[in-house]
């Protein structure tokens, strides 16, 4: 699965490392020593065996060679053994000469057998080392992919790589990131490499050059590790840095063929998580833009308005102000107050807004809540004139623990809300109930309602009703959710019976000291 | 003669158009641009008035207050941005007497103007009524009683407390702090929340919509007036 898949795109130009030197010479030995415990055996044995069985003999050490050793050594394990079988089974005995010569069948048979049995076994031993080794590399590499798919950091997921890799290889392993487009020995996973010039240049050379060097290798041999390239699909993410052991393990052929494949999988998952986060900060980017365009043409849309009044009244009546009626120029007074007030109270909710967003402290204390309600129905005394306003508070109301300031603005709100979406001269009413967790208060109007699946979006910024001839930047309610939030409660907008619409605050009373 | 306003604001739109509407109003002023300037202004000219903005260049507008009241008790009404309940508070508890938030209609900034002047004039003279009216609400300070709609109403002593404090100082925002100094005495200037219940309980007994109190009114995060007009 995995593993095949990353075999097909292993590189095969690396230079391969100069291996198994000593291991050979000690093969090499050990097929003489086997040899020469076979001509022993053979000698103690030779006064009771017939000398044609005395070849089995050798035949059990060619065997035993190959098993153990290289199938070069046990190859030169099968022409030793025919050689001193000849010299010392086959008389005469210490000579190669030969006193009959259907022994020269016996030579060519054993030879024959001896490098079958080499070879045969050679090969068993190599495919069973294959099975293991493959197997210990498809599960090696299952639990990168499966570490790795669950990072969407570039720097989990080399970390989470290096962690696995010092594992599985048994050896020190980090993995180094760039920083803008320098290899940075300070975005490393661990600081188990030495840090040092040369150590640094290494790596910065195969980030650069794509290709591997250090230790064992074509170039910066002299360095402590080696260095292999992280290569995604389109560029360079990374560099893989290992710091061999003294027996160098890690550069066996097999070793350095997972190792490539570890570093190519890494990569594959680092440039993965990269583009996602890219993906993720463009859509970010995307949203904030689009918010802040829409904040801009509400805003300059509702601030243009009023003061294109102000401005056009009030430049009337410097120009034109003898001629005017003085009925006219009563009327443009007016405008231009009112829409000084509009402009003020817009300003102020953006503020107030502004001031929730960056999270403001509550100064909050215990406060009954008809005095907060009786200081939002009075500040909202002119716009309620001709309406009747029915109050619900009930004297059994405990306490709120609240920031009165803040509490009294959301009730402002939900009346200003109320007076805008309702007919003129309909009631408001203004209610609460509290039971052991909870105050509720509600405001409720006979105005149009909310339309279908309205109910949630009326508290989003910049949001407004579908009603004609409402003006407002959509800010009124979304303070009230922003003040409610903050003191912990919630603000849901529900139709009511009859028609109209219900604005209920709930505020937990866990507050209550 | 027409009463002296020191006006103290560096805003120069502002301080045309309260120089217009004050003049319009019948008083004489004098303008000061920074607290050095009205502080000093204040010492030279003995105004019966301080119209103090509170964002001054040089330095706080408190600081003017404070200096003030070192030797005067002459009226300051602060004119202060919106939303910065902290400096109204600071402001009131200095000894400033009102505020207005900006922005602010004239109408009101006249009223707290006249409210202020007045008051002080009543100071002066030093014998204040012994019965004070508002709404249907009767005070008698001396008898100690309260009538509304002419019957006897029953007060705690809190609660006549209370209302005294506030009767004495019509149409005068007093900090909570100032209430609670006064009532219950300067160890429990912070449980304000017993302040609030003691208003909820007058409010109840005096007001015919306690929902909607025409006279007992709150400053939302500053304190209470007492409206006696209106």
């Amino acid at each position: 699965m995995d593993a095949a898949a990353g075999e097909t795109s292993v590189e095969t130009d690396d230079p391969q490392p100069r291996a198994r030197d000593t291991s050979s010479t000690r093969d090499y030995l050990l097929a003489i020593g086997i040899v020469g415990i076979s001509t022993l055996v053979a000698l103690a044995l030779r006064p009771h065996l017939a000398p044609v069985n005395l070849a089995m003999v050798y035949l059990l050490g060619v065997v035993a060679v190959a098993w153990r050793c290289s199938q070069a050594a046990s190859v030169v394990a099968s022409f030793l053994s025919v050689a001193a079988f000849d010299f010392f089974c086959v008389p005469p005995y210490l000579t190669f000469q030969v006193s009959d010569y259907e022994y020269l069948f016996t030579f060519a048979g054993m030879l024959v057998v001896a490098l079958v049995i080499s070879t045969q076994t050679a090969r068993i031993r190599a495919q069973a080392a294959h099975a293991i080794d493959r197997e210990a590399r498809t599960k090696a590499l299952y639990r990168l992919s499966r570490r790795l798919s669950a990072q969407t950091r570039v720097f989990d997921a080399a970390r989470t790589a290096a962690e696995l890799a010092e594992e599985v290889f048994e050896t020190p392993v980090v993995m180094f990131l760039p920083d803008k487009g320098k290899i940075s020995f300070r975005r490393r996973t661990s600081d188990q490499l030495l840090v040092s010039s040369t150590e640094e240049a290494a790596a910065q050379w195969v980030f650069d050059h794509g290709r591997k060097a250090g230790k064992r290798m074509d170039a910066f041999s002299g360095s402590a590790a080696f260095y292999i390239p992280l290569k995604g699909a389109t560029r360079i993410v990374g560099v893989m840095g290992v710091l061999p052991d003294a027996e160098g393990r890690v550069f066996a052929p097999e070793q350095q063929n997972l190792l490539d494949v570890f570093a190519n999988q890494t990569a594959l998952a680092m440039e993965r998580t990269l583009s996602q986060n890219a993906a993720e900060t463009a859509r970010l980017q995307m949203q904030t833009e689009e918010m802040r365009s829409s904040l801009l043409s509400a805003v300059s849309h509702d601030l243009r308005t009023p003061l294109a009044s102000i401005t056009g009244a009030a430049s009337t009546l410097r120009a034109q102000g003898e001629k005017l009626p003085p009925e006219t120029r009563q009327e443009l007074l007016e405008s231009i107050s009112d829409e000084a007030e509009r402009l003020g109270r817009l300003v102020g909710n953006l503020l107030d807004m502004t001031r929730l967003e960056t999270g403001i402290e509550l100064r909050r204390d215990l406060y009954p809540l008809e005095e907060i309600v009786g200081t939002a129905l009075q500040r909202m005394e002119k716009p309620l004139a001709g309406r009747q306003v029915i109050t619900e508070l009930p004297e059994s109301l405990p306490l709120v623990y609240v920031d009165d300031v803040l509490l009294g603005q959301l009730v402002v709100n939900l009346l200003e809300n109320a007076v805008k979406y309702s007919p003129a001269g309909t009631a408001i009413e203004v209610t609460a109930a509290a039971n052991d967790n909870a105050v509720t208060l509600e405001v409720r109007d006979r105005g149009a309602g909310f339309a279908e699946g309205e109910e949630q979006r009326v508290f989003e910024k910049f949001y407004r009703g579908k009603s004609d001839g409402v003006r407002g930047a959509g800010l009124g309610l979304a303070i009230c959710h922003a003040i409610a939030t903050a003191h912990r409660g919630t603000i849901e907008a529900l139709n009511r019976s009859g028609g109209g619409a219900i604005l209920r605050v709930r505020l937990p009373l866990e507050n209550a000291r | 003669m027409k009463p002296l306003i020191l006006v103290v604001e560096d805003d120069p739109q502002i301080r045309r158009f309260l120089r217009a509407t004050l003049a319009a109003e019948g008083y004489q002023f004098h303008e000061a641009l920074t607290a050095q300037e009205g502080a000093a202004q204040a010492a030279a000219r003995t105004p019966d008035l301080i119209l103090l903005d509170l964002g001054l260049p040089d330095h706080d507008g408190l600081e003017v207050i404070r200096g003030v009241r070192e030797w005067s008790q002459m009226p300051i009404v602060v004119v202060s941005a919106r939303g910065q309940e902290k400096d109204k508070i600071a402001a009131l508890d200095l000894g400033a007497d009102d505020y207005v938030g900006k922005p602010f209609a004239v109408g009101e900034l006249l009223a707290r103007i006249r409210a202020a002047l007045r008051r002080s004039a009543s100071a002066a003279q030093d014998g204040s009524d012994v019965v004070s009216r508002f709404g249907k609400v009767e005070v008698d300070l001396e008898k100690r009683r309260v009538k509304v709609d002419g019957q006897d109403v029953h007060l705690t002593p809190n609660e006549y407390k209370l209302l005294q404090v506030l009767v004495h100082h019509p149409g005068k925002v007093l900090t909570q702090r100032q209430l609670l100094n006064e009532v219950w005495g300067p160890n429990h200037t912070e449980q304000a929340q017993y302040l609030r219940v003691y208003v909820a309980q007058l409010r109840r007994k005096l007001e015919s919509d306690p929902a909607r109190p025409r006279h007992l009114q709150t400053e939302p995060g500053v304190g209470y007036r007492l409206v006696v007009d209106g």
